[in-house]
């Protein structure tokens, strides 16, 4: 018969963005409910068929997480057993990313496990952004698309920062240097590194700057802010040796505990998230913070999945 | 018993203490929190190495958090070559799969009935709306555009699936809801059933329990009350709960019970619609507990494989069987490799 078409399916986690995906491809939003019982199991309610439709997840992992997990896997399970074509898991930001490795003795692989749950929950293809470890990519066995923020964050850069020529693009750990040189080389600009010298576990006790940022404006670029710890010092330290201004572009704010009041006491002039994560609560509290809209960005990967053409061309270009 | 390891999430610390205290041994050291972005947290402190590992987590709670949480653990445990991973779950988490009863636990079936009800009310005047579309729309069955039937996922075979797929060997689950449900593993799984701590409770706490009647209050229970019957060699009667077409219900007693104290044999108290009861599963959400202490009822007596201890300060109408010297049971039988079916044949010791 004809082909089939798209349905997106969105939980709890970030309707806002699901609805700005859904707004660009031109459909709505399929008609799910994801609830609770009374006894706190979640209860998802199929309303529309989607028997061999091409089914896309919107689930970001964030606030609630293992409550938002639980719903995804159970949203997938469902599509499955309602014969969907094809279920492509959509994480903007993945659960659990951060515990890839096992750093100490009997520390599980959570990452693993979530991909894990995801392949027997019956997804086929799981789309994400800008995965901690692009490595973690390799614990799925189905196709992986590890999308990109940069060309929007350069498009940022280029759009919203003034004297962007003259800036310093800074990593603000030793981990992330390969993603800041990166934006650094095609903006053209220089580059400089943070190196934290821990005196004891869990205490940073000195930060040094490896580079030169007297007289320029200083641009902070990392994947993930929880507590902004981190973001505080570097900005600190900046300061401290001539910078004239620091911005922070960071793709998850994650911005929990005390990161607002870290953000807002801090020398930072603005702090930039993408919406992978909702943040419009936090940014009534805390002025700095400034949005990338990167629906455009999922929403161009979902197309092109769907419609069998390239994704690649989303990692050099940011999708308007 | 050497070379066992029993662990705990966070759903029910305390019967998992009870396990240990009547196995003789420690419960193992084991850290559990969430992250600050409220990922969950596992460190196991003791080294689990070639040993057989016993994780006890109920499904109760936070559902969805201890749920994930028993799956880091068994991933942990996998993780630190544990020898064999065994999770023993007091209450099984989206055990309850028929299609009737989650009808009638979704909030919109009652929001649906309420304006049912409205609706037939106007149905006579000329601004009422068309029933059709509109009242069909609320109701938990509806017939959508196109006339699609709305469903509810059920998430028992996919909740299994992800035990499995996080690496647990072997389960052990108390009184499961269906017990078909130990076909949805590929690994063994052991039911075990409260039914003999039940019987020893009514002997002891239950005065002239001789002359009391055994009655299920819906006609899938009849089984599990009639076993409890013929232990105790008592008489057996039934509700029968017709569901009319706008969710009144009403109840029919097919058997005797005037002037006999009655014992109402449930697996689950959930929403608290039925009264008069012991349960194995106390799991009263919603105002389960407000029906209870405003109803006819004496006492109510559940296990506790759900943590009771709130509950019973709410509700003094509420007592406790204690099964951990079950469970505990189990775990040395299932250890030690000996046969676990003479737990079931009868129930003198508990």
């Amino acid at each position: 018969m004809s082909s089939n078409s798209i349905r997106i399916l969105a939980g709890n986690s970030h309707p806002a963005l699901a609805k700005l995906i859904a707004k660009r491809l031109g459909t709505d939003l399929a008609n799910v409910t994801v609830s609770k019982y009374s006894n706190q199991e979640t209860a998802v309610t199929i309303g529309e068929s989607v028997r061999d439709e091409d089914v896309f997840i919107i689930q970001s992992g964030c606030g609630e997480i293992n409550d938002h997990l639980m719903e995804l896997l159970i949203m997938i399970n469902a599509c499955k057993t309602a014969s969907a074509r094809r279920i492509t898991a959509v994480l903007p930001c993945f659960p659990y990313a951060r515990q890839d490795k096992k750093d100490k003795s009997r520390a599980p692989i959570s990452a693993k496990l979530v991909a894990n749950m995801l392949s027997v929950a019956g997804a086929d293809h799981v789309i994400t952004m800008d995965l901690h470890a692009s490595q973690i990519q390799g614990f799925f066995d189905c196709p992986v698309d590890n999308l990109y923020g940069e060309p929007s964050v350069l498009r940022y850069i280029r759009e919203n920062i003034p004297d962007w020529k003259n800036a310093i693009i800074v990593s603000p750990d030793a981990g992330g240097a390969k993603r800041a040189t990166s934006i650094a080389d095609h903006l053209d600009l220089d580059f400089a590194l943070i190196h934290k010298e821990r005196k004891k576990a869990n205490e940073v006790s000195r930060m040094v700057l490896v580079g030169d940022v007297k007289d320029k404006v200083a641009i902070l670029v990392d994947d993930m802010a929880d507590t902004c710890g981190t973001l505080g010092l570097a900005a600190k330290t900046l300061m401290e040796n001539g910078a004239a201004a620091v911005y922070a572009i960071v793709i998850h704010g994650v911005l929990s505990g005390k990161a607002l009041k870290v953000i807002n006491e801090s020398v930072l002039t603005r702090v930039v998230v993408t919406n992978t994560i909702p943040h419009a609560e936090k940014k009534k509290l805390c002025p700095k913070l400034d949005t990338i809209d990167v629906s455009a960005v999922l929403a161009e990967a979902i197309r092109r999945t769907h419609n069998g053409e390239s994704v690649s061309y989303l990692f050099q270009h940011a999708a308007i | 018993m050497k070379n066992i390891v029993v662990l705990t999430g966070s759903s029910h610390p305390k019967l998992a203490q009870r396990i240990c205290d009547n196995l003789g041994i420690e419960l193992s050291e084991c850290k559990l929190g969430k992250f600050s972005n409220q990922e969950t947290s596992v460190e196991i402190k003791n080294s689990v190495r070639e040993k057989h590992v016993y994780i006890i987590q109920s499904g109760c709670g936070r559902v969805n958090d201890n749920v994930i949480e028993l799956f880091i653990l068994v991933q942990a445990c996998l993780m630190g070559s544990a020898k064999r991973v065994t999770v023993v779950t007091p209450l099984f988490p989206y055990s309850r799969q028929s299609e009737k009863s989650q009808k009638k636990r979704l909030p919109q079936h009652q929001i649906g009935s309420e304006i049912m009800s409205s609706l037939t009310q106007q149905a006579d005047g000329p601004s009422s709306l068309p029933q059709g579309t509109f009242a069909q729309s609320f109701m938990g069955m509806s017939i959508g555009e196109g006339g699609y039937r709305q469903w509810c996922a059920r998430a028992g075979t996919l909740v299994a699936n992800l035990l499995q797929a996080a690496g647990a060997d072997h389960l052990i689950a108390m009184d499961l809801h269906d017990p078909q449900y130990q076909g949805f593993f590929e690994i063994p799984v052991d039911l075990i059933y409260a039914e003999p701590c039940i019987i020893q409770w009514i002997r002891t706490e239950i005065p002239n329990w001789r002359q009391a009647v055994v009655v299920s209050p819906d006609a899938g229970g009849a089984k599990r009350a009639t076993s409890v019957c013929s232990k105790l060699n008592l008489d057996f009667a039934l509700i029968h709960k017709e569901d009319l077409a706008n969710t009144k219900e009403s109840m029919g007693l097919v058997g005797e019970v005037a002037g006999r104290p009655v014992i109402v044999l449930d697996d689950m108290i959930d929403s608290g619609s039925t009264i008069y009861a012991i349960a194995v599963h106390g799991v009263f959400s919603g105002p389960a507990l407000e029906i209870i202490n405003k109803s006819p009822i004496t006492q109510v007596a559940c296990t506790n494989t759900v943590p009771q201890e709130e509950f019973r300060k709410l509700c003094p109408k509420l007592a406790t069987i204690d099964i951990s010297t079950m469970l505990a049971e189990i775990i040395r039988r299932t250890f030690n490799g000996e046969s676990v079916s003479q737990l079931f044949v009868h129930d003198e010791q508990f």
